[in-house]
């Protein structure tokens, strides 16, 4: 099996996060959370304007929803090379806020998308403020704790950069370190499967694993069928996919044992300059184990 | 590349040649995924049956694979975008690309293609019309009264047990149990309608193992449900049936989703229905047939009749004059809009019909003598509100001659629910659900937001909706 070894990084073209200074001080908190459906929501204040937002690793910065900060001022970008915070390709409409705030973590002057997300609200069913995407936290040590519906924040200071760990990483038996890295605004992980190397985004806003339609049919070999799916985007617009359960996938050197997933198409959420992702790990995996993630450092901790 | 795309159909439509020779024994049924398509597999010597259980395992209903392969006709299958590889003898292959959806690398858009399918993608339902409880090996809670007794078996060697749920605001309000030979009783006394409990033993949480109704909350947590019920469905005799059913409008007509309970003279289902008129029937081994020991009853659209069962007080539809009409029927949003349905009584001074309704926005017409009422709104609807308890208000326009509120309350109809001019406002009193409402104002016809509520999002005409969130019941 290949999948422990290291994987190489591949050529990039740009990355579009610019990498925060780190601060002179560390901050922690524990941030209990709600959840709308499976996603995380966590409570934060935007200058005046408090409310839930959903923390997704897979969204690249924060995006705030343009129905309750209608009169901040916008600029519009129009076809931004490689898509902006949001990842689209078309116009982006980008502001920004003073002070961005939730739990005991303050940042100031924080640049943000502004996008309708009422569609996202109406199948919730509860008000959505925003998302916190990858770009507020690349600072932060985060462990997720999905069975207690926790999140560990440390803000790491300059100072700790190379080697801070949370106290629950004491025992270095109960976990393992896989390498992630940031790449065109996406958080990604690799592995190997069936002698293919996949570029997995992890992404605390997915519900459901995803695997690429597109890949060489000898992964599809770990596959159970389960149903034939219809994925339902903003548009009403309905896709053919297909539900199943993906065996043998190893992340790190843990085993994820059976592992719900969706395959679609995923050639629309390659970015514009042809990198493609194969694949998204969601809260379906996530949640399998508590899982911890410094950004600094580049390192995911899965606890055993 | 289109050589080697060829080249990779052939061997593909080869393995599958092949596999069908391996499994000469059993018919040929797979749904594989290969080349960014996916393949299905048919031989045609598939038995009715097995075709079934195959299309129901992979939700496939709307190819209608049974008619293709009864008839060798692939318009339909082309028409959803399916292409026929192999047809011969023995087999049939038929393939379709998996196509990638609309703009996947928008967050909000990936939020929402990857979120959970059926039922965990609706919003918690915030009315409830409808409930019964399931409990298993036992009766549900002992009911006297308003007091329920909630019981937990056995844990006899707890310390401290309570139980927490809506009812006592959860953890703040859990109530202490009592210590019985059998488990742990608390009486509690609750209105009629659902509601969601947990046991907390030694301070554990723990849903109630022995009811096996429970429900996430959409936060990550489940709970157990219990209905306070506030009617019971009898029908007296068929001993000799083996499974007696219901069915009605509350449970959308599913006939074999309530099971009845075998009591000392026939049947009986104890239920939870919420305020309105609901319509029913029994299906007693497989036979439909109305209530025979309820006599109020409503044609239904097989020339037969349906039982029906009102709960709440009636509201009373009334005309005046007409007196000399021979029939005068309403009908509307609450039936349907089904005619021939609700027939209005001659009063001395006009027609009447009691009818009960739950809280709620309707929308109705009134016939008389065949002919459709005339009035002065524009398509012809009256409007109803029972319950109201949100005023949408609009300042100003003082010289409008007709301002309508239109929104999800009324299915955007533009006409339907015409504001009334109270001060300087124009005003319309609605029910509104808890949750997240759109609208808009329709000023002398010209669609406009609400200036007073600062809330708005974009609509598919790029013109915005208002947005409005209700938090309380």
């Amino acid at each position: 099996m290949a999948a422990h070894r290291h994987a190489a990084i591949p050529p990039q073209k740009k990355i579009h996060l610019t990498i925060p200074t780190l601060s002179a001080d560390s901050v922690s908190c524990v941030i209990p959370f709600s959840r709308a459906g499976n996603l995380i929501l966590i409570k934060a204040k935007a200058d005046t304007t408090e409310g839930n937002f959903i923390l997704d690793t897979g969204a690249a910065g924060l995006v705030l929803n343009i129905t309750y900060f209608r009169n901040y001022p916008a600029s519009t970008l129009v076809n931004e090379e490689a898509s902006g915070m949001t990842g689209t390709v078309a116009g982006v409409t980008r502001t920004e806020v003073k002070e961005f705030s939730f739990g005991c973590m303050k940042t100031n002057v924080v640049s943000a998308d502004l996008a309708n997300l009422g569609h996202l609200e109406n199948t919730k069913g509860v008000r959505i403020f925003g998302l916190i995407g990858l770009s507020v936290m690349l600072q932060f040590e985060m462990i997720i704790d999905y069975e207690n519906n926790l999140l560990y924040l440390h803000r790491i200071a300059k100072k700790e950069m190379r080697d801070y760990k949370s106290t629950q990483l004491k025992d270095t038996a109960a976990y393992g370190i896989v390498p992630i890295e940031v790449w065109n605004g996406k958080l990604i992980t690799y592995t190997y499967m069936a002698g293919k190397k996949l570029r997995l985004i992890i992404d605390s806003g997915a519900e459901s694993n995803v695997l690429d339609s597109r890949l060489p049919t000898k992964i599809f070999d770990n596959v159970e069928i389960l149903r034939r799916i219809q994925l339902v985007g903003t548009g009403e617009k309905k896709v053919d996919a297909i539900y199943g359960n993906l065996s043998n996938l190893v992340i790190g050197n843990q085993n994820t044992g059976s592992l719900p997933v969706i395959i679609t198409n995923l050639e629309k959420a390659c970015m514009a300059d042809s990198y493609c992702i194969d694949g998204i790990l969601g809260f379906d995996f996530l949640s399998l184990h508590k899982i911890g993630f410094n950004f600094v450092n580049n390192k995911m901790y899965i606890w055993k | 590349m289109i050589v080697s795309h060829g080249f990779k159909t052939i061997c593909l439509l080869l393995l599958l040649l092949c596999a069908q020779q391996l499994m000469a024994q059993a018919p040929v049924k797979t749904y594989t995924i290969k080349n960014g398509k996916m393949f299905i597999a048919l031989g045609k010597d598939i038995p009715a049956v097995s075709l079934d259980s195959f299309i129901k395992k992979y939700d496939l209903g709307d190819l209608d694979l049974q008619h293709f392969i009864k008839t060798n006709q692939p318009d339909s299958l082309h028409k959803l975008g399916w292409k026929v590889d192999i047809d011969n003898k023995e087999m049939v292959v038929i393939s379709k690309p998996l196509f990638s959806a609309d703009n996947l690398s928008d967050p909000a858009n990936k939020i929402i293609l990857t979120q959970k399918a059926a039922n965990d993608l609706l919003p918690i339902a915030n009315q409830v019309h409808f409930g019964v409880n399931w409990f298993k090996n036992k009766w549900p809670f002992a009911v006297e009264d308003s007091v329920v007794t909630f019981f937990l078996k056995g844990h006899n060697n707890a310390t401290v047990v309570r139980v927490a749920g809506s009812f006592t605001n959860w953890q703040e309000g859990a109530l202490p149990m009592i210590k019985v030979d059998s488990g742990w009783i608390a009486f509690v006394k609750l209105p009629t309608g659902k509601h969601f409990y947990k046991f907390i033993i030694d301070n554990n949480w723990t849903t109630d193992k022995e009811n096996a109704l429970t429900e996430n909350d959409g936060m990550g947590n489940d709970n157990s449900v219990y209905f306070k019920t506030n009617y019971t469905f009898v029908l007296n005799g068929y001993t000799k049936s083996k499974r007696v059913f219901l069915a009605g409008s509350f449970n959308n007509w599913k006939p074999n989703d309530l099971l009845m309970r075998p009591s000392a003279s026939g049947w009986s289902l104890p239920v939870y229905l919420s305020e309105g008129t609901h319509t029913y029937r029994f299906i007693a081994d497989g036979k439909w047939f109305i209530d025979p020991a309820n006599p109020d009853k409503v044609p239904n659209e097989f020339d037969d009749f349906n039982s029906v069962v009102r709960m709440g007080n009636p509201y009373v539809f009334k005309l005046d004059g007409y007196t000399n009409a021979k029939k005068v029927e309403l009908f509307g949003s609450f039936n349907n809009w089904r005619e021939n349905q609700l027939l209005m009584t001659k009063t001395a001074t006009g027609w009447q019909l009691p009818y009960t309704l739950g809280p709620g926005n309707y929308e109705y017409r009134l016939k008389i003598d065949g002919r459709l009422i005339a009035d002065s709104i524009g398509n012809g609807n009256l409007a109803l509100v029972i319950a109201p308890n949100f005023t949408f208000r609009l300042k100003g326009f003082d010289h409008a001659k007709t301002v309508c509120v239109s929104g999800d309350l009324n299915n955007w109809n533009a006409s339907s629910f015409q504001m009334k001019r109270l001060g300087n406002e124009w005003v319309f009193s609605a029910h509104l659900n808890k949750g997240k409402h759109t609208y808009k104002f329709v000023v002398d016809g010209k669609w406009i937001l609400d200036p007073g509520n600062k809330l708005w999002e974009q609509n598919e005409f790029s013109t915005g909706n208002s947005v409005l969130w209700i938090d309380k019941d």
